[in-house]
């Protein structure tokens, strides 16, 4: 089948308005938060369950690659049709159905932006807790696929401790619910099999998700350092005293300073690092446990910690940590976020690794992330245009994640492998590893049409 | 029968000649609903698993793997059965990392080990030690890493359970309303794949997206997609305090209330039960003296900083008291431990007591859970059968427990019958119904995995693909699989 017949075709399940072929268009699908790129053939809105339904038949029995698509946010190329064909945007499918308090649960299609479910939930005493630093425009599929985390999955867990239920469309268009509004189904959990599966299984139409109450009290506080060492260790010690706050970002002077020059939230850009401590929960006992930690800071050589007084202050707090991707990306052209997560004991080892790194290279490197987790994000910035530092970059990324495996960490903690780190999943994974990763693939897509070339690398030598 | 001692000559290669068992009695007692294995095979580590599984896989043995055995009675009766693959010699912490709030471990560690080794240094432990009735494995726990943290789930069988059994069949307790499940602890697991090989996923940090969430693919897959053999898991620090409150109702209207209340308020309760005066009697709590249990017993666990207990215990306290409690008992610390495990044992007591015990786990859409409450009610009064009812409020879930002395044809039909009611209501509620324990005999009368929902047909291609020939666990699983 011609690309235009396919585009006919789609036009008939999906209305002519919503399939798009120009070039333009297609270009416009061709990138995501990655350095990747590819152009599809074609893109198609569906707007029902139905249709992508339809849709994915159609793929199917024409052996078309097809890939679901969010808001393209993904940072490992999850979304870039590496192989042509056909991408799913999810957009006009972003109603939230149902908000079922009494179950606690929400039922949502996946184009629904995860901030806006945020917001309506919260109206009612309510959240979902997986909140990626991207929620302002990130949705729920793709938070679904990616596992996304975020600062609270520190006390709450990631995307996959959050998700109920699921409605996918199979390879050949069927379309299942597996899971629900009740918990503990008999059989395989399809659904915790689906989250994180990085949309190469089948394509999400709808999510149940989990609800829990709203704290009564949060408490937030920022500690100031003098260097990072001493901010990671008060990470560790935290922990070590038998307290679990609901956040512990770090963020180091490179991206404060790019945050203070563009967003300006007051942070002391003569400090080598802050830290971000939230504590969440009953008010009773919470004061004693923050002053407990405000003593672990003391201990730990902090320059200043205070307190947030309110909302307000909260607030502006939260603003730099969230905005900090996005005020680095305006003082550099690019920059590559390195995903590599350790076991949070080791983070003062990898973050002194990761700076020498940055040196070996000669690349700026600077790191915001979510430090309870161990889950570093080295931003290494650098002009795209400048092809020589762009391999300088691409090593030293190599290089960061090579130095997270060594010491018992992992390549991806909440980006997932995508395109970019395919070479790398060597450093995790032995051959048999993947083997029954491919076994899993082949039972929902044997012919690997669905979102083909990402997570799993091809065999090294086929027979 | 030539050829098979062949086999058992291989599998000595492999594990040696003590761990290879076939004399008859230890056919028997390893018997999984009846079905005696050929041979019993007590492999050391995650290698020999591996290559005893490659040899099934060559001369398309069956396997059943078991832990200490206290779940044997789950699922259908296999297809058939040549191996049980025992994981009691696979006992190593293989990484105990408390200040990266992480434990690796050997299936065959028992999980009241694990808690032990994670106690601080003046014995303050999740599990009350002194009133485990099983033996500590003196090796694993004298070394300890005086830390002070928990695995945070609370299945039954604690003192008994090993850490693989546990994962493999998903088995939760009341205290998930605080802690999820324990598919939610995994953070990593090496199996064995039914064709023999060594496979991996995930690893010792909490946030992993690096290849599919095998882990979560496992937990609760009954040894049907291969044998778990090392997984790592998430820790908690210990509740800086624990208590439980008890209230007793004449009404289940009133002790449903006082759930209801509770699931209104902000307070964070690690667990909420609505049982029945049977259940509460069964256990035989000695620490609550002057508590008189009534029809319906409410149970509340506070397991959090002291202040926050005490507010919850006195405004939760003052909830069932203005509802009309008859009587209440505060439990603290020791006592409170000791009542959770006797939760947690309370199916293997009635076990030993009632040779025709059938357990089964309702699940539902957790608003339902006082319509589903009463309708299992009034079916087991109008069936003449005595039994336990214990609801997990606020998860969705209820256990029952028919107390079947002994069984025989008329009982069963009865009891086949209730069930079936049960399985509909559950059903109408947006759940099911799943047989956790029943006698081999009763099995051919019950749905043992309640209705097959629609996504099965995803079950199967996993399942055909995983393991090609079908040695896992053949035919024990949801559907046959
Ligand atoms: C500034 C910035 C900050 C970020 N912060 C965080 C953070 O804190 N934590 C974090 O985890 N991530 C973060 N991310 C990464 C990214 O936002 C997440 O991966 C997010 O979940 C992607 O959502 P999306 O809607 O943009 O999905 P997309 O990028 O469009 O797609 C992601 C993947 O999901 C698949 N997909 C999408 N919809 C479906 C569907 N319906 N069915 C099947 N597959 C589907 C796609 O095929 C693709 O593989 C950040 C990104 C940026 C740019």
């Amino acid at each position: 089948m011609d690309n235009k017949e396919l585009a006919e075709r789609l036009r008939e399940i999906a209305g002519k308005d919503y399939v798009l072929t120009s070039d333009m268009d297609r270009m416009l699908y061709s990138y995501d938060a990655s350095l990747e790129k590819a152009i599809p053939d074609v893109v198609v809105l569906p707007n029902s369950t139905e249709e992508v339904s339809k849709i994915m038949s159609l793929a199917y029995r024409e052996k078309i690659p097809i890939l679901g698509r969010g808001s393209g946010t993904n940072l490992t190329g999850g979304s870039i049709p590496v192989k042509g064909g056909i991408v799913v945007h999810f957009s006009r499918m972003n109603r939230i159905l149902e908000i079922d308090i009494p179950n606690r649960t929400a039922t949502v299609e996946p184009g629904v932006i995860t901030l806006d479910l945020q917001t309506e939930v919260l109206k009612k005493g309510f959240i979902y807790q997986p909140d990626p630093a991207s929620q302002k425009v990130s949705t729920i599929g793709g938070n679904i696929a990616e596992n996304s985390g975020g600062p609270h999955c520190l006390k709450y867990g990631v995307t996959s401790n959050h998700i109920l239920g699921l409605e996918v469309v199979l390879n050949d268009g069927t379309v299942i619910w597996t899971g629900g509004k009740s918990r503990d189904n008999p059989g395989y959990d399809l659904a915790g099999l689906f989250v994180g599966s990085e949309g190469t299984l089948g394509l999400v139409t709808k999510a149940i998700l989990k609800l829990e109450r709203a704290p009564e009290t949060i408490k937030t506080m920022l500690a100031i350092y003098e260097t990072i060492e001493d901010g990671a260790n008060t990470v560790s010690a935290i922990i070590a005293e038998g307290i679990v706050p609901a956040t512990l970002e770090m963020m180091d002077n490179p991206v404060m300073r790019a945050v203070e020059e563009t967003i300006k939230v007051g942070y002391p850009l003569d400090a080598a690092a802050v830290l971000i401590i939230e504590l969440d929960g009953m008010p009773e006992g919470m004061d004693e446990k923050a002053q407990k930690i405000m003593e672990i800071c003391k201990q730990n050589n902090v320059r200043e910690v205070k307190l947030a007084k309110d909302d307000a202050e909260r607030d502006l707090l939260w603003a730099g940590r969230k905005g900090a991707f996005g005020a680095v990306g305006q003082v550099r052209p690019s920059y590559l976020c390195c995903d590599g997560t350790v076991p949070r004991t080791k983070l003062p080892e990898v973050l002194n690794k990761v700076m020498d790194i940055s040196k070996k290279y000669d690349v700026p490197i600077g790191n915001v992330f979510h430090a309870g987790d161990g889950n570093l994000h080295p931003l290494i910035m650098f002009d795209e245009r400048n092809k020589d530092e762009l391999k300088r970059v691409l090593k030293a990324s190599t290089d960061i994640l090579k130095a997270c495996v060594d010491v018992g960490g992992t390549i991806s903690g909440e980006h997932g492998v995508g395109l970019e780190k395919l070479k790398e999943t060597s450093f995790i994974f032995c051959e048999n590893d993947i083997e029954f990763e491919r076994h899993i693939k082949k039972a929902f897509d044997p012919d690997d049409f669905i979102n083909p070339g990402k997570m799993i690398p091809e065999p090294v030598c086929e027979q | 029968m030539a050829q098979f001692t062949e086999t058992v000559e291989k599998l000595v290669s492999i594990v040696g000649k003590e761990h290879v068992k076939t004399e008859p009695d230890d056919l028997a007692t390893h018997a999984v609903d009846n079905l005696k294995p050929k041979a019993v095979v007590f492999p050391k580590d995650t290698q020999q698993v591996s290559k005893v599984v490659e040899l099934a896989s060559r001369e398309n043995l069956a396997i059943v793997p078991r832990g200490s055995g206290s779940k044997m009675s789950m699922g259908n009766p296999p297809k058939r059965l040549d191996l049980v693959v025992c994981t009691s010699r696979m006992n190593h912490m293989i990484d105990v990392d408390t200040s990266n709030l992480t434990i690796t471990v050997e299936a065959g560690v028992k999980f009241r080990d694990i808690q032990a080794r994670l106690a601080t240094e003046e014995d303050r432990c999740y599990l009350p030690l002194g009133d485990l009735t099983s033996q500590a494995d003196e090796a694993i726990c004298s070394d300890r890493s005086h830390s002070g943290c928990f695995l945070p789930i609370d299945p039954p069988f604690s003192d008994i359970a090993t850490i693989g059994g546990i994962i493999a069949t998903n088995s939760t307790g009341p205290r998930r309303l605080l802690y999820n499940l324990p598919r939610d602890m995994i953070l990593g697991v090496r199996l064995v794949a039914p064709s023999g090989l060594i496979a991996g996923a995930g690893g010792k940090t909490v946030k992993n997206v690096s290849g599919y969430d095998t882990s979560k693919l496992m937990a609760g897959s009954l040894g049907t997609l291969g044998i778990m053999c090392e997984m790592t898991f998430r820790l908690l620090p210990l509740p800086e305090k624990m208590a439980t409150l008890l209230l007793s109702f004449e009404s289940f209207s009133d002790a449903s209330k006082v759930a209801k209340q509770i699931f209104d308020t902000t307070l964070l309760p690690a667990a909420v039960e609505v049982m029945n005066g049977a259940t509460f009697t069964a256990m035989n709590i000695k620490d609550a003296p002057g508590f008189e249990p009534g029809e319906y017993v409410v149970v509340v666990a506070f397991e959090a900083f002291q202040e926050a207990v005490d507010r919850m215990r006195s405004e939760i306290k003052k909830m069932g008291l203005d509802l009309g409690a008859k009587s209440d008992a505060s439990l603290d610390d020791a006592s409170h431990q000791r009542f959770w495990l006797a939760v947690s044992e309370l199916e293997g007591m009635l076990a030993r007591k009632f040779s025709g015990l059938v357990c089964a786990k309702l699940n539902y859409r957790i608003s339902e859970w006082e319509d589903v409450y009463n309708f299992c009610q009034k079916v087991l009064s109008d069936s003449k059968i005595d039994y336990s009812l214990q609801a997990h409020a606020g998860s969705g879930i209820c256990l029952l427990r028919l107390l079947i002395a002994e069984s025989d044809g008329e009982t069963t039909e009865a009891a086949a019958r209730a069930l079936e009611k049960m399985l509909q209501k559950s059903v109408e509620a947006g759940g099911n119904l799943v047989i956790q324990r029943a006698p081999a005999s009763a099995k051919g009368k019950l749905r043992m995995w309640g209705e097959l929902s629609p996504d099965f047909i995803v079950m199967r291609r996993l399942k055909e693909q995983l393991d090609t020939s079908g040695i896992m666990s053949p035919g024990r699983f949801v559907g046959g699989l």
